[in-house]
Protein backbone atom coordinates (compact mmCIF):
# COMPACT_ATOMS: atom_id res chain seq x y z
CA UNK A 1 0.00 0.00 0.00
CA UNK A 2 2.69 2.45 1.15
CA UNK A 3 4.23 1.29 -1.91
CA UNK A 4 1.55 2.00 -4.14
CA UNK A 5 1.34 5.59 -2.48
CA UNK A 6 4.79 6.45 -3.01
CA UNK A 7 5.28 5.40 -6.61
CA UNK A 8 1.85 7.59 -7.42
CA UNK A 9 3.76 10.87 -5.26
CA UNK A 10 6.92 9.84 -7.48
CA UNK A 11 4.43 9.88 -10.87
CA UNK A 12 2.60 13.28 -9.93
CA UNK A 13 6.33 15.09 -9.19
CA UNK A 14 7.19 13.30 -12.35
CA UNK A 15 4.03 14.69 -14.21
CA UNK A 16 4.55 18.51 -12.85
CA UNK A 17 8.01 18.11 -13.94
CA UNK A 18 7.86 16.95 -17.37
CA UNK A 19 4.82 19.61 -17.96
CA UNK A 20 6.91 22.33 -16.76
CA UNK A 21 9.47 21.22 -18.92
CA UNK A 22 7.76 20.82 -22.05
CA UNK A 23 6.10 23.98 -21.31
CA UNK A 24 9.66 26.13 -21.32
CA UNK A 25 10.47 24.04 -24.66
CA UNK A 26 7.12 24.96 -25.83
CA UNK A 27 7.51 28.71 -24.97
CA UNK A 28 11.16 28.97 -25.66
CA UNK A 29 10.96 27.14 -29.34
CA UNK A 30 7.38 26.41 -30.77
CA UNK A 31 5.89 29.77 -30.22
CA UNK A 32 4.19 28.79 -27.38
CA UNK A 33 1.31 26.55 -29.00
CA UNK A 34 -0.51 24.42 -26.82
CA UNK A 35 0.66 27.04 -23.69
CA UNK A 36 -1.28 29.54 -24.98
CA UNK A 37 -5.32 29.62 -25.63
CA UNK A 38 -5.85 28.35 -29.45
CA UNK A 39 -7.92 27.84 -32.25
CA UNK A 40 -7.99 23.93 -32.14
CA UNK A 41 -10.14 23.94 -35.19
CA UNK A 42 -7.45 25.13 -37.62
CA UNK A 43 -4.81 23.02 -35.71
CA UNK A 44 -2.04 21.15 -37.99
CA UNK A 45 0.32 18.89 -35.87
CA UNK A 46 4.18 19.61 -35.88
CA UNK A 47 6.64 17.35 -34.44
CA UNK A 48 7.97 20.39 -31.87
CA UNK A 49 4.37 19.90 -30.19
CA UNK A 50 4.72 16.29 -29.59
CA UNK A 51 6.55 17.03 -25.64
CA UNK A 52 3.37 19.01 -24.80
CA UNK A 53 1.06 16.49 -26.04
CA UNK A 54 3.34 13.64 -24.75
CA UNK A 55 3.43 15.49 -20.92
CA UNK A 56 -0.23 16.37 -21.29
CA UNK A 57 -1.50 13.01 -21.68
CA UNK A 58 1.10 11.31 -18.81
CA UNK A 59 -0.63 14.15 -16.75
CA UNK A 60 -4.41 12.95 -17.78
CA UNK A 61 -3.48 8.81 -17.44
CA UNK A 62 -2.16 10.37 -13.62
CA UNK A 63 -5.40 11.95 -13.33
CA UNK A 64 -7.54 9.04 -13.96
CA UNK A 65 -5.19 6.20 -12.01
CA UNK A 66 -5.52 9.05 -8.67
CA UNK A 67 -9.42 9.07 -9.34
CA UNK A 68 -9.62 5.44 -9.74
CA UNK A 69 -7.21 4.77 -7.14
CA UNK A 70 -9.74 6.88 -4.62
CA UNK A 71 -12.84 5.78 -5.38
CA UNK A 72 -11.47 2.14 -5.59
CA UNK A 73 -9.91 2.45 -1.57
CA UNK A 74 -13.11 4.55 -0.55
CA UNK A 75 -15.03 1.03 -2.44
CA UNK A 76 -12.93 -0.92 -0.16
CA UNK A 77 -12.71 0.81 3.14
CA UNK A 78 -16.86 1.53 3.29
CA UNK A 79 -16.66 -2.56 2.72
CA UNK A 80 -13.95 -2.79 5.68
CA UNK A 81 -16.94 -0.58 7.58
CA UNK A 82 -19.83 -2.95 6.67
CA UNK A 83 -17.93 -5.98 7.65
CA UNK A 84 -16.12 -4.65 11.14
CA UNK A 85 -18.67 -2.59 12.16
CA UNK A 86 -15.97 -0.07 13.14
CA UNK A 87 -15.38 3.51 12.31
CA UNK A 88 -12.74 4.06 9.71
CA UNK A 89 -8.91 4.84 10.16
CA UNK A 90 -8.36 8.45 9.19
CA UNK A 91 -5.34 10.55 10.70
CA UNK A 92 -6.96 13.37 12.72
CA UNK A 93 -4.00 15.68 10.87
CA UNK A 94 -6.29 15.54 8.12
CA UNK A 95 -8.75 18.44 9.75
CA UNK A 96 -5.76 20.76 8.79
CA UNK A 97 -7.51 20.56 5.34
CA UNK A 98 -9.97 22.39 6.65
CA UNK A 99 -7.77 25.62 6.32
CA UNK A 100 -8.58 24.49 2.62
CA UNK A 101 -11.61 26.48 3.32
CA UNK A 102 -9.75 30.00 3.04
CA UNK A 103 -9.79 29.31 -0.70
CA UNK A 104 -13.18 30.52 -0.83
CA UNK A 105 -12.20 34.33 0.35
CA UNK A 106 -10.18 33.91 -3.57
CA UNK A 107 -13.57 34.54 -4.83
CA UNK A 108 -13.56 38.10 -4.34
CA UNK A 109 -10.62 38.40 -6.03
CA UNK A 110 -11.67 36.47 -9.03
CA UNK A 111 -14.95 37.85 -8.90
CA UNK A 112 -13.21 41.42 -9.19
CA UNK A 113 -10.90 40.05 -11.94
CA UNK A 114 -13.69 38.53 -14.06
CA UNK A 115 -16.72 38.44 -12.48
CA UNK A 116 -16.32 34.65 -11.76
CA UNK A 117 -18.18 33.47 -8.49
CA UNK A 118 -17.49 29.86 -7.94
CA UNK A 119 -14.51 30.00 -5.63
CA UNK A 120 -16.81 30.96 -2.90
CA UNK A 121 -17.87 27.95 -3.06
CA UNK A 122 -14.23 26.49 -1.33
CA UNK A 123 -15.54 27.53 1.78
CA UNK A 124 -17.04 24.02 1.89
CA UNK A 125 -13.70 22.78 2.61
CA UNK A 126 -14.18 24.18 6.03
CA UNK A 127 -15.50 20.94 6.74
CA UNK A 128 -12.95 19.29 6.48
CA UNK A 129 -12.01 20.64 9.91
CA UNK A 130 -14.45 17.86 11.35
CA UNK A 131 -11.61 14.76 9.89
CA UNK A 132 -9.84 15.68 13.28
CA UNK A 133 -12.87 14.56 15.31
CA UNK A 134 -13.42 11.60 12.98
CA UNK A 135 -9.75 10.98 13.15
CA UNK A 136 -9.92 10.87 17.14
CA UNK A 137 -12.87 7.89 16.82
CA UNK A 138 -10.64 5.54 13.77
CA UNK A 139 -11.47 2.08 14.74
CA UNK A 140 -14.15 2.67 17.23
CA UNK A 141 -16.71 -0.18 17.16
CA UNK A 142 -20.00 0.93 16.96
CA UNK A 143 -22.60 -0.68 18.54
CA UNK A 144 -25.89 0.92 18.97
CA UNK A 145 -25.23 3.19 21.15
CA UNK A 146 -22.81 4.85 18.83
CA UNK A 147 -25.20 4.50 16.39
CA UNK A 148 -27.99 6.29 18.33
CA UNK A 149 -25.51 9.05 19.05
CA UNK A 150 -24.30 9.56 15.35
CA UNK A 151 -28.21 9.70 14.33
CA UNK A 152 -28.48 12.02 17.29
CA UNK A 153 -25.02 14.06 16.62
CA UNK A 154 -26.39 14.18 12.23
CA UNK A 155 -30.34 15.08 13.06
CA UNK A 156 -28.62 18.11 15.61
CA UNK A 157 -26.33 19.12 13.26
CA UNK A 158 -28.88 18.88 10.61
CA UNK A 159 -31.36 21.24 12.21
CA UNK A 160 -28.96 23.73 13.19
CA UNK A 161 -27.76 24.49 9.31
CA UNK A 162 -31.09 24.58 8.33
CA UNK A 163 -32.25 27.16 10.89
CA UNK A 164 -28.62 29.02 9.64
CA UNK A 165 -29.47 28.85 6.21
CA UNK A 166 -33.71 29.91 6.47
CA UNK A 167 -32.79 32.96 8.98
CA UNK A 168 -29.73 33.91 6.13
CA UNK A 169 -32.46 33.63 3.16
CA UNK A 170 -34.99 35.12 5.09
CA UNK A 171 -32.35 38.22 5.69
CA UNK A 172 -31.11 38.09 2.16
CA UNK A 173 -34.64 37.70 0.72
CA UNK A 174 -35.67 41.45 1.98
CA UNK A 175 -34.19 43.35 -0.80
CA UNK A 176 -30.99 43.48 -3.06
CA UNK A 177 -27.90 43.82 -0.88
CA UNK A 178 -26.02 46.64 -1.74
CA UNK A 179 -28.40 47.58 -4.81
CA UNK A 180 -27.25 44.53 -6.81
CA UNK A 181 -28.74 41.00 -7.26
CA UNK A 182 -25.13 39.82 -8.00
CA UNK A 183 -24.04 40.48 -3.99
CA UNK A 184 -26.93 38.75 -3.34
CA UNK A 185 -26.08 35.58 -5.15
CA UNK A 186 -22.48 36.13 -3.93
CA UNK A 187 -23.83 36.13 -0.20
CA UNK A 188 -26.10 33.29 -1.11
CA UNK A 189 -23.79 30.85 -2.07
CA UNK A 190 -21.08 32.00 1.08
CA UNK A 191 -24.52 31.05 3.33
CA UNK A 192 -24.76 27.80 1.93
CA UNK A 193 -21.26 26.89 1.23
CA UNK A 194 -20.43 28.03 5.27
CA UNK A 195 -23.62 26.41 6.56
CA UNK A 196 -22.25 22.86 4.30
CA UNK A 197 -19.00 22.77 5.55
CA UNK A 198 -21.03 23.91 9.20
CA UNK A 199 -23.16 20.46 8.96
CA UNK A 200 -19.72 17.96 7.84
CA UNK A 201 -17.93 19.29 10.69
CA UNK A 202 -20.71 19.49 13.19
CA UNK A 203 -21.81 16.07 12.75
CA UNK A 204 -18.51 14.66 13.43
CA UNK A 205 -18.00 17.26 16.26
CA UNK A 206 -21.47 16.38 18.37
CA UNK A 207 -20.92 12.73 17.86
CA UNK A 208 -17.61 12.79 19.04
CA UNK A 209 -19.01 14.77 22.15
CA UNK A 210 -21.98 12.91 22.95
CA UNK A 211 -19.53 9.71 23.00
CA UNK A 212 -16.94 11.02 25.16
CA UNK A 213 -18.77 13.20 27.72
CA UNK A 214 -20.89 10.48 28.30
CA UNK A 215 -17.60 8.86 28.95
CA UNK A 216 -16.26 11.06 31.52
CA UNK A 217 -16.19 9.52 34.90
CA UNK A 218 -16.93 6.18 33.96
CA UNK A 219 -14.91 3.61 35.67
CA UNK A 220 -14.50 -0.24 35.90
CA UNK A 221 -16.98 -1.41 37.65
CA UNK B 1 -42.04 10.22 32.37
CA UNK B 2 -40.95 6.80 33.26
CA UNK B 3 -38.51 6.08 35.88
CA UNK B 4 -35.33 3.89 34.92
CA UNK B 5 -33.63 1.17 36.73
CA UNK B 6 -31.00 -0.96 35.81
CA UNK B 7 -29.88 -3.15 38.39
CA UNK B 8 -27.30 -5.04 35.39
CA UNK B 9 -24.31 -4.49 37.59
CA UNK B 10 -25.68 -6.47 40.47
CA UNK B 11 -26.41 -9.65 37.74
CA UNK B 12 -23.46 -9.43 36.44
CA UNK B 13 -21.67 -9.51 39.36
CA UNK B 14 -23.30 -12.63 40.74
CA UNK B 15 -21.94 -14.12 37.21
CA UNK B 16 -18.98 -13.07 37.93
CA UNK B 17 -18.54 -11.16 34.62
CA UNK B 18 -16.49 -8.38 34.15
CA UNK B 19 -17.81 -5.04 31.98
CA UNK B 20 -15.07 -6.05 29.50
CA UNK B 21 -16.77 -9.78 29.19
CA UNK B 22 -20.08 -8.75 29.67
CA UNK B 23 -19.73 -6.23 26.70
CA UNK B 24 -17.93 -8.90 24.41
CA UNK B 25 -20.63 -11.55 24.60
CA UNK B 26 -23.09 -9.33 24.00
CA UNK B 27 -21.45 -7.56 21.13
CA UNK B 28 -21.20 -3.82 22.24
CA UNK B 29 -18.78 -1.64 23.94
CA UNK B 30 -17.96 -1.85 27.74
CA UNK B 31 -18.80 2.23 27.68
CA UNK B 32 -22.23 1.25 26.95
CA UNK B 33 -22.29 -1.70 29.75
CA UNK B 34 -21.47 1.09 32.08
CA UNK B 35 -24.25 3.83 31.00
CA UNK B 36 -26.59 0.96 31.14
CA UNK B 37 -25.72 -0.06 34.52
CA UNK B 38 -25.89 4.02 35.43
CA UNK B 39 -29.38 4.13 34.05
CA UNK B 40 -28.47 6.63 31.52
CA UNK B 41 -28.82 4.83 28.38
CA UNK B 42 -32.24 2.99 27.13
CA UNK B 43 -31.23 -0.73 25.76
CA UNK B 44 -32.85 -2.08 22.74
CA UNK B 45 -34.96 -4.95 22.70
CA UNK B 46 -32.09 -7.09 21.37
CA UNK B 47 -29.64 -5.69 23.76
CA UNK B 48 -32.37 -5.91 26.32
CA UNK B 49 -32.92 -9.45 25.83
CA UNK B 50 -29.30 -10.47 24.66
CA UNK B 51 -27.40 -9.28 28.49
CA UNK B 52 -30.78 -11.24 30.29
CA UNK B 53 -29.94 -14.52 28.63
CA UNK B 54 -26.19 -14.01 28.93
CA UNK B 55 -26.66 -12.73 32.88
CA UNK B 56 -29.55 -15.71 32.99
CA UNK B 57 -32.35 -13.70 34.61
CA UNK B 58 -35.58 -12.17 33.70
CA UNK B 59 -35.39 -8.56 31.66
CA UNK B 60 -38.26 -6.82 34.23
CA UNK B 61 -35.61 -7.60 36.64
CA UNK B 62 -32.64 -6.33 35.28
CA UNK B 63 -34.37 -3.28 33.76
CA UNK B 64 -37.46 -1.39 35.77
CA UNK B 65 -39.44 1.43 34.30
CA UNK B 66 -41.65 2.91 37.09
Amino acid sequence: MKKKAKFLIAWGIFCVLLLLASSWYAVTFNDSRLVVPMDFERYTFQLKDLPMILSIFLTCIYGITLFVTLISNICKKTRQTERTHQTRSLNPKLGYLGFLGLLGFSGFWTYSIDGSVFPFTFFLFFGFFGFYYEGKMSGTFMDERFLENAAKANLKASNITLSIIFLAFLILCQRKLFGSLEYTLIAVIITLSIAFALRIFLSEYLLYRYDHDEQAGESED
Amino acid sequence: MAEFECRLKKYRQLKGLTQEQLAQKVGVRRETIMRLEKAQYNPSLKLAIDISRIVEAPIEEIFIFE
